[in-house]
């Protein structure tokens, strides 16, 4: 039972075994004694979601089929905190037992030792697919950073690669870019020219140096995903470097967007159990049901994420599957990153990078 | 003689809760960020020269103070007639204006931001009507000091306000009154008299706003111009990011102890009971 190793769940013991005691001492006194019915509390599985419209569409179809498949309740803690995972495997006290962790915090993660073992894990390999399993995590789905600009700011056509995104001169008009070192350094060097397979280890240097361009014409850096769409919407930016969710949205309420696939940048996210999980075995099953095809692909349409699971392209409506970054025809596209080449970068890229803003 | 020295004990016995509370929630947690500030991995002073020696975190440091500080001022300036009127007209009219500078509490901060990213935007009503006035183009408003500033100074208003008028409601009319019938000017009764005494919650407002301010991060990331940063931001950053526990209780036992300096030196040259002198 999963239970008894729980810091939660042993105290439910020690109180259960008092209880029954007590119980049962109650029954020798008086026999028949009082039925027990509940013997048995429901497991709980502590996940960690980002919040928001993605842990509404987790709620619904990846959470509550686990929880009704197995009798389990899943609670959930957000935001997702790469400092919270590290504390709780140091601490020993544990907030969630699951979480998702993007390409570049994997690799961190796992070189730190904050996760579980996936080859001991008891996941059923032969429902997964070929690449599902990385840095001891399982592929979930992903999100990809594209050019998407305002129509009507040109009427003649916009940028259609990050090269044309960093030439003002071709292209005037303000942009926006993430506040994200990782993200805004690869892009830097995709629009300098560098062939997406040689992306990693970043070239900082000539990744600043392209930046330094552009630099007078991004009117803001966004942080927030919601706060990229609405600087989108508000026409406050004329083209920006945006996740594809907010652009899909907009195009959807006639709003005059246009996205750009090719050499969007691909972020992966994969679930991982966080090291030392008293709930580890249940949590690797519910892993198991989150990365299954029918789930996945409810879970990514809600929110147009690509699914990682090839299979989860046999539930997607064709014209659905258009505006994800992982359908077969826009895999080809975007560019993915191997962060295991960069993970010792990225912090002292961060910085650096928070400095040149700053300057 | 017993049973007031008894008394007295009880008395000391309803500071423990309070006591208690803040050892548990306030000191401890303190001690801690002292701890790690020094003590990541081993015992280190690198986590304080690295700050020390980097231009960088003074800058940011800073630019922090000098935002708060002005923030500050800005609020006094627009609080403290607010709360004179609405001590001396007194009324209906004061608890109205009360209830409205209370209710902006129940709205979050970051609504309160996002609203004035519409209101500030390039299609918000405040450029439409400054083309209609005729100044066109309408400059930009949104993500420049201006906006950070003009948001920050109106989501702090209200805590201003309230430690103003609190003081002061207190202050005797009659003093004024007496001054007046002495032959002072209004204006001077007001300068020699009520200003003067209103002093404590100039000091309790600005002391509360300025270190609100210094905490202030999202409000500028939102609207502010791109290069502003403010130091609680870094200090989140360095947690979040790069789990540097050691750097981040060391730039926030700087950015205490910067606070506490400034503080000292204003009550040493200034005194923080005689803001007016």
């Amino acid at each position: 039972m999963t239970d008894e190793k729980t810091n939660m769940g042993s105290k439910l013991v020690v109180n259960r075994r008092k209880a029954l005691t007590l119980a049962g001492a109650t029954a020798a006194l008086s026999f028949p004694g009082p039925f027990i019915s509940r013997a048995h509390a429901r497991d709980v599985l502590y996940v960690n979601t980002w919040g928001g419209p993605w842990e509404e569409s987790a709620k619904v179809n990846l959470f509550e089929p686990f929880m009704r498949e197995n009798n389990v309740e899943i609670k959930t803690v957000s935001p997702v905190s790469f400092a919270k995972l590290a504390a709780q495997v140091k601490t020993g006290v544990y907030e969630f037992d699951v979480t998702t962790l993007g390409d570049a915090d994997i690799v961190r993660a796992n070189e730190a030792g904050l996760l579980e073992d996936v080859s001991k894990a008891p996941l059923d390999k032969s429902a997964l697919w070929d690449g599902a399993i990385f840095q001891n995590g399982v592929a979930s789905h992903a999100f990809a950073t594209l050019i998407s600009y305002r129509k009507d700011k040109f009427p003649n056509g916009g940028p259609k690669t990050w090269a044309d995104f960093f030439d003002p001169i071709k292209f005037p008009g303000s942009r926006c870019l993430q506040r994200h070192a990782g993200r805004v350094l690869a892009i830097a060097l995709l629009a300098d020219g560098v062939d997406p397979d040689k992306l990693f280890p970043l070239d900082l240097d000539r990744a600043f140096a392209k930046l330094d361009k552009i630099k007078p014409h991004i009117r803001v850096w966004w942080t927030q995903g919601p706060q990229s769409g609405q600087l989108l919407r508000d026409g406050e930016v004329d083209m920006i470097g945006i996740w594809q969710t907010y652009p899909v949205r907009l195009i959807r309420e006639g709003q005059p967007i246009e996205m750009i696939w090719d050499k969007a940048l691909l972020d992966r996210a994969y679930w991982v159990v966080a090291k030392g999980s008293p709930r580890a075995a249940l949590a690797w099953k519910f892993v198991q049901t989150a990365v299954r095809g029918d789930n996945v692909s409810k879970f990514s349409l809600a929110n147009v994420y690509g699914p990682l699971n090839p299979k989860a392209f046999d539930f997607v409506p064709a014209e659905d599957a258009k505006l994800m970054p992982t359908s077969p025809e826009n895999i080809k596209k975007v560019v993915l990153q191997d962060t295991t080449k960069a993970s010792d970068q990225l912090a002292e890229a961060s910085k650096q990078f928070d400095r040149w803003i700053a300057r | 003689m017993t049973t007031l020295r008894n008394e007295r004990a009880l008395l000391w016995l309803l500071l423990l809760p309070v006591v208690g509370f803040l050892a548990v929630f306030f000191l401890v947690p303190l001690s801690q960020v002292l701890y790690f500030s020094v003590m990541d991995p081993g015992f280190t002073l690198k986590h304080y020269t690295a700050f020390i020696t980097d231009g960088f975190y003074w800058k940011v440091l800073f630019g922090t103070f000098q935002t708060a500080a002005f923030v500050t001022v800005l609020a006094l300036l627009m609080a403290y007639p607010l709360a004179y009127m609405v001590v001396r007209l007194g009324g209906a009219f004061a608890t109205t204006i009360l209830l409205i500078v209370t209710m902006s509490f129940w709205t979050s901060f970051l609504v309160r931001t996002f609203a004035w990213m519409v209101i500030l935007g390039n299609n918000g009503p405040l450029r439409a009507a400054m083309e209609m006035l005729g100044i066109v183009p309408a400059p930009q408003l949104l993500f420049t000091r201006f906006s950070s500033t003009l948001a920050m100074v109106h989501l702090l208003i209200p805590f201003m306000v309230l430690a103003l008028y609190s003081v002061m409601k207190k202050i005797d009319p009659n003093l004024t009154r007496a001054a007046r019938s002495l032959g002072a000017s209004p204006f001077d009764a007001f300068r020699r008299i009520f200003l003067p005494l209103s002093a404590p919650g100039i000091v309790n407002g600005c002391t509360l706003v300025f270190i609100m301010c210094l905490g202030f991060y999202v409000t500028p990331v939102l609207l502010g111009s791109p290069r502003e940063q403010m130091i609680a931001g870094l200090i989140g950053q360095q947690i979040e990011e790069f789990l540097e526990f050691g750097e981040a209780s060391a730039t926030s036992v700087i950015l205490l102890a910067v606070t506490l300096t400034v503080f000292a030196l204003y009550n040493r040259f200034v005194g923080l009971d005689k803001l007016w002198g």
